[in-house]
């Protein structure tokens, strides 16, 4: 097929009536957000996003259900998973002691991929739908066996509001005020 | 006479008063306001918060305060290989002579607080304009002596704008002097009784120096010489501490300056109040009056920045000549034919 050969017209310049009346249209809309705001920003401490359920937020470990199996260490990308050995009473042979092997993290590594949880064949990881706690200093970021199976405490619940961020076609972003179940 | 009169005789005196109280202190507040509010009006129609956390009550006014102290406290860095002396006294004369101009402008039809004698006040328009031409030679000066590719672009792009926007300013200003046949501030307050406003008389000569004085103090959309995105803080970069405040803050107290300026020669100066006698009647209501209404043109001009990006340092020059002499020379026009048809 011949390439279609047809006529197009330059854009037209700009004249200068064009020029005012933009420079209109932009102050008059500078001035009625200015008068009506519509903002926007989540007064963060104050106010915090609620997240939803499957959120991948802080991983917590059910002991009982985990057989050492080790794929979490092992499909870890960032190597904050390790797997440490334990004693234990062996449920066998009463009065004997066994080792047995768990995992433990280190939050200063990880970076919530979640594959640990997804690779777990026994559900023994989950996640909490919170990710926003401050540690002063960072040999809390180890947690170990018993820290590991305790939901860290979610301070940022206690002194703030939880809101939902939902999409407006108007307004843009609106924050819509939940009532926090727990 | 007492210590205590003799000092308020001293800072009473016009030229005194005007340049210290209403210029520096007046100023200062001014700008510090002027900055938040342009943060806060910005904020506002970009749907953002602002400055907040530092005084939510005051809606983060005190941010401002921090950011003074911290420019007040802050190690000034002069670099080795500046050239020292105009290094230091670029920022601090541009400051002072950024002021000058208020020695010279009437704020009151009261003859007894007049700042200059009333044979000179004959002239105090065009006074005032020549000094307020003044201090963007230091604005270069700084830029050259911080010996810095960046601050000499910045300085360079100044000179650019100097020369559109002076002309601008001085014809625009003219508008008004045509229009009433002085160029005395307080004759031209004086034609301007009953509302008969030269903005409202002659809205092409304000708009003008409007955006004349925009261009010369570098705010949004004017904000070329010193544009963060280009040339760091342009004549400023090598600022650091008080100097850089006292830059920056001249800007302000320049528009400030020339926001009074306009206040006298298109917003009716002191109207609708009318000096009477005494220092109280004749000098500080009337002068408030004016800086109040200079505040407005301020605050308009900081809210510029909420709306508008930066233009290009070609399309500003193009704006000035193509458009902005023309409406300068037809606001003088149309000041004349104002003028003898006996409108004004
Ligand atoms: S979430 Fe990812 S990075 Fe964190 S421990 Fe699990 S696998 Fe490792
Ligand atoms: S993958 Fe699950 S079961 Fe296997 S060691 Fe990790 S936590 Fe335990």
């Amino acid at each position: 097929m011949a390439p279609r050969v047809g006529l197009r017209s330059l854009e037209k310049r700009r004249t200068l009536i064009d020029g005012v009346r933009s420079n209109i249209h932009v102050l008059m809309l500078g001035v009625k957000y200015f008068v009506n705001p519509r903002r926007m920003t989540l007064v963060y401490p104050r106010e915090y996003p609620k997240l939803s359920e499957g959120y991948r937020g802080f991983i917590i470990l059910k002991k009982e259900k985990c057989i050492s199996c080790a794929a979490c260490a092992r499909i870890c990308p960032s190597a904050a998973m390790k797997m440490i050995r334990v004693q234990e009473p062996d449920p066998k042979h009463p009065g004997k002691a066994k080792m047995k092997q768990y995992p433990v993290i280190n939050y200063q590594r990880c970076i919530f991929c979640g594959y640990c949880v997804d690779v777990c064949p026994t559900e023994a990881l989950y996640h909490v739908n919170y990710h926003d706690i401050v540690y002063d200093n960072l040999a809390d970021m180890f947690w170990d066996l018993e820290t590991f199976q305790r939901e860290p405490e979610y301070k940022t619940a206690a002194e703030g509001r939880p809101v939902r961020i939902v999409i407006h076609e108007e307004l843009g972003l609106v924050k819509v005020p939940v009532e926090d179940k727990a | 006479m007492a210590v205590h009169e003799a000092l308020a005789a001293i800072i009473g005196w016009p030229p005194i008063w005007q340049v210290l109280i209403i210029g520096f202190i007046g100023s200062l507040v001014v700008s510090i306001f002027a900055v938040w509010f342009e943060r806060k009006a910005a904020a506002r129609v970009q749907r953002r918060l602002g400055p907040y956390w530092a005084s939510p009550r005051l809606g983060g006014l005190l941010h401002l305060i921090a950011d003074l102290a911290r420019y007040a406290f802050q190690y000034p860095i002069i670099p080795r290989r500046v050239d020292v002396v105009p290094f230091l006294a670029a920022p601090i004369a541009g400051l002072i002579i950024a002021l000058l101009p208020l020695a010279v402008i009437p704020f009151t039809s009261n003859p007894s607080y007049w700042p200059l004698p009333p044979a000179a006040m004959e002239y105090s328009l065009l006074i005032a304009l020549a000094i307020a031409t003044l201090p963007p030679i230091f604005i270069i000066a700084a830029g050259w002596a911080s010996n810095n590719p960046f601050a000499v672009i910045g300085g360079v792009r100044e000179a650019f704008i100097i020369v559109a926007y002076e002309l601008i300013a001085i014809l625009g200003f003219l508008g008004a002097a045509a229009a009433v046949g002085s160029f005395n501030l307080v004759e031209i307050v004086a034609a301007q009784e009953g509302f008969k406003w030269l903005i409202l008389l002659n809205p092409i000569a304000f708009l003008a120096v409007f955006i004349a004085i925009v261009m010369s103090t570098s705010a949004f959309p004017f904000e070329i010489p010193e544009s963060e995105a280009e040339v760091v803080a342009g004549p400023f970069t090598e600022y650091s501490g008080i100097l850089y405040a006292l830059n920056m803050g001249g800007a302000y107290m320049r528009r400030f300056v020339l926001a009074i300026l306009t206040v006298l020669a298109f917003l009716g100066g002191w109207q609708p109040l009318t000096p009477g006698e005494g220092l109280l009647w004749g000098y500080i209501l009337p002068s408030i009056v004016v800086v109040a209404k200079a505040v407005v043109i301020v605050l308009a001009i900081s809210f510029l920045r909420a709306v508008y990006g930066r233009y290009r340092l070609d399309q500003a020059l193009d704006m000035a000549w193509k458009i902005l002499l023309p409406l300068a020379l037809a606001g003088i026009a149309l000041g004349l034919i104002e003028a003898s048809i006996g409108v004004v």
